[in-house]
């Protein structure tokens, strides 16, 4: 073969491997695409409660004082279904959820099975949480948490949380940001139905 | 003198004993460093170290070390009582945080699991680049030349097989 030939040859095989590498651009240009249309297209878990690695579990050791002075053992509370709800008085969610909480809180005096309710002060005054409550109802206890060694123990980065405990002292369901008096009827209802039938 | 005269300085540095000497000094100045006990730390030091470990849950990018949202009080406050009891050592301690909040308050994603993709894929990336540019350039140099090798000649053939029409006259 003579140069001209040679450089023929050469031309032709490199047009051939450009095509091929087209194709493999091709295919990766279409895997980022797949990629992108599902990242776009898919959405958030819309779930009402969120994981935690103490769901299931038992619940974390919590001793505290409320703001009446008593005494708070969680471990105390053994044979009742407890409820937790992180709050602060200035959260505006937390004010939001209250009225719901007050609907919740009132409908389990008349339940066969009553939950208990505590609210957890994060990261507020004494003072301004029983301004609060004077002003919008809510007569349950209210837990103090100065160290936020209770928000630590539950992984609470943000309030409001609320969490359910069982009477085994076992955490059942935790649920990020503001509740609904319904919601909370409703998973309660679950969960006791569960527990029984265990 | 001639032959006996000794070498400059700089045609000295270029030979390979004294790269060779300054490799094993920089390796063992590394080791030596690396391996260094400093002593042992105070309590507020575990207590430093540790929350500069840990990313605070409500911020973007912030150590709960700098931080004072009111999570990364918590979570400093609830290190401190875990340095001063005394129970857990610093890995643990982490631990105990990360399981409470999740993976990202990890500042330094571990090495083990799903994470160890984050130290995994960026070395994994260079090294397949690298190869690649010098596969790359290998070919390209091998396609300067006008001799073709046996596969371009089996492609073309190939190509020129499946051609129907005249092919005889190579247009370019």
């Amino acid at each position: 073969m003579n140069d001209r030939e040679n450089l023929a040859v050469v031309n032709v095989a490199s047009v051939a491997r450009s095509r091929r590498s087209s194709l493999i651009a091709a295919a990766v240009g279409v895997v980022v695409a797949l990629f992108f249309v599902v990242l776009v297209v898919s959405s958030p878990e819309d779930r009402e409660t969120a994981a935690s690695p103490l769901l299931g579990n038992p619940a974390p050791v919590v001793k505290s004082t409320t703001l009446d002075n008593a005494q708070f053992d969680l471990s105390r509370r053994r044979g009742s279904w407890v409820m937790f709800n992180f709050f602060n008085s200035t959260c505006v969610p937390c004010r939001q959820e209250h009225p719901e909480l007050v609907a919740f809180h009132e409908a389990q005096t008349s339940v066969a099975t009553p939950t208990e309710l505590y609210s957890i002060i994060n990261d507020d005054s004494d003072n301004a949480v029983r301004a609060f409550f004077d002003a919008n109802n809510g007569d349950w206890p209210k837990v103090r948490d100065d160290d936020g060694s209770i928000a630590v123990a539950f992984g609470v980065a943000k309030v409001p949380e609320t969490w359910i405990i069982d009477p085994n002292g076992f955490v059942r369901m935790r649920f990020i940001g503001a509740v609904t008096k319904d919601l909370l009827t409703e998973k309660v209802t679950e969960l006791q139905a569960a527990f029984e039938g265990m | 003198m001639g032959s006996s005269q000794a070498k400059p300085l700089s045609a000295r540095l270029k030979s390979w004993p004294m790269w060779m000497f300054m490799t094993i000094v920089t390796v063992c100045l590394l080791a030596v460093g690396a391996g260094r006990e400093s002593g042992p730390l105070t309590q507020q030091e575990r207590i430093d170290v540790i929350t500069k470990r840990l990313a605070c849950p409500t911020c973007d990018g912030e150590s709960v070390f700098v931080s004072q949202a009111s999570a990364a009080v918590n979570i400093k406050n609830e290190v401190a009582r875990q340095v001063a009891s005394g129970q857990r050592n610093d890995e643990q301690i982490v631990a105990y945080i990360e399981e409470r909040f999740g993976g990202r308050v990890l500042l330094v994603p571990r090495a083990t699991g799903f994470d160890s993709l984050v130290w995994v894929l960026p070395v994994s990336v260079l090294v397949c680049s690298v190869a690649g540019l010098a596969a790359a350039f290998r070919r390209w140099r091998r396609e300067q030349g006008l001799v073709p090798s046996d596969d371009d000649r089996a492609m073309v053939a190939r190509l020129l097989a499946e051609e129907p029409e005249d092919h005889d006259e190579v247009p370019w």
